[in-house]
């Protein structure tokens, strides 16, 4: 099963489909999370996705922005998809219980 | 970023590998990030590269099974080597006519090609068992050469006899960088020249650890080279 940053970077991955590289995925990440994403955590996650099969990277054009150097373009495999999917699954299927879905007032005093 | 910082950002990245630099460049260029938050992002990637390497058996072994005690003991013999060399050139070779050869220079000798075996072996394996973790390894083999050559106190002879094993060292190292394999036949020709010439020493109490501790290389590399070979007579079998 995926890491919760994994699943992250996955589904940023998708849903800038043909614009996911390294910069757009990171910017994506830290604005929706609201938390940062080292350079790091970045790449190191990227190569372990595209280890597992559950990315597909290469290198793309070189844009004037970047002073004149290529993008990492990152692509989701049909078997990243589904990894994803069961994450999501499980967190939705593990979620149904927990107060903050039901609304209820109970939990920890 | 002013020049300098990105000059040093530059210099920092070099340490990762040319897709990865210009991929990473890119993005901290696009993204104007700052040169402190750019360097600390490039050497956490530098980082977070080396110990994934260090999750693999290989550079422990190259490090730790062979750079580290290799060393010390290849020094030692070194020493050994220049001892005994100078007691022959004292006492009975040279004396009077010149050359007398008897069963001290053969003993000499063999040691020699002993230590050059060892030592290229050794340096052979160290480059190819482990290659993008060969500058930590080529490190510790240094540690305990500095420690001995700081603490050298033989009047009558010079503190550089302690690397004799050196050159043919590093020339292992390199040809393991390069080729990373040897052929199963030269494997089992250069094991078995080492344990032919480690015969002499089988005698002696406590000389097998220093023995089999320089001698497994070699042996390493007649399995390596022969696991090769049964693969690619699969291969070709399947092929066929």
């Amino acid at each position: 099963m995926l890491g919760e940053f994994e699943y992250l970077l996955i589904t940023a991955a998708a849903g800038l489909g043909d614009n996911a590289y390294g910069a757009a995925i990171r910017g994506e990440i830290e604005s929706t999370t609201g938390r940062k994403c080292s350079i790091g955590a970045l790449y190191t996650t990227i190569e372990r996705l595209e280890t597992k099969g559950l990315l597909k990277t290469w290198m793309g054009e070189a844009t004037a922005e970047r002073g004149g150097r290529a993008k990492r373009m990152v692509r989701v495999t049909p078997k990243g998809i589904e990894a994803a999917k069961d994450f999501y699954d499980a967190v939705m299927r593990v979620s149904r219980g927990a107060s903050w879905v039901t609304n209820r007032s109970g939990g920890a005093l | 970023m002013t020049n300098v910082a990105w000059s040093l950002v530059e210099v920092a990245a070099q340490m990762l590998d040319q897709t990865e630099r210009e991929a990473v460049l890119g993005d901290l260029e696009e993204t104007n990030e700052r040169a402190w938050g750019a360097l600390t992002g490039i050497f956490g990637l530098v980082l977070r590269r080396q110990l994934s390497l260090w999750k693999n058996w290989r550079p422990w072994l190259a490090s730790f099974g062979l750079a580290l005690p290799g060393s010390l003991l290849l020094m030692g013999f070194s020493l050994s080597i220049s001892q005994t060399y100078q007691k022959l050139i004292n006492s009975t070779v040279f004396k009077d006519t010149g050359i007398t050869l008897g069963p001290g220079v053969s003993l000499l000798l063999c040691n020699l090609l002993l230590l050059i075996a060892w030592s290229w072996t050794g340096g052979f394996v160290m480059g190819s068992v482990s290659r993008r973790t060969v500058r930590v390894s080529i490190a510790l083999s240094f540690m305990p050469c500095v420690f001995c050559l700081t603490r050298f106190r033989v009047e009558s002879l010079s503190r550089f006899c302690l690397l004799l094993f050196l050159l043919p060292a590093v020339w292992g190292v390199r040809r393991g960088l390069r080729i990373a394999k040897i052929r199963l036949r030269s494997a089992l020709i250069l094991a078995a020249v080492i344990t032919l010439l480690t015969i002499p020493t089988w005698g002696s109490k406590g000389s097998w650890i220093p023995n089999w501790a320089l001698s497994w290389p070699a042996w390493y590399l007649v399995a390596t080279a022969s696991t090769n070979a049964i693969s690619k007579g699969q291969r070709q079998w399947q092929a066929s």
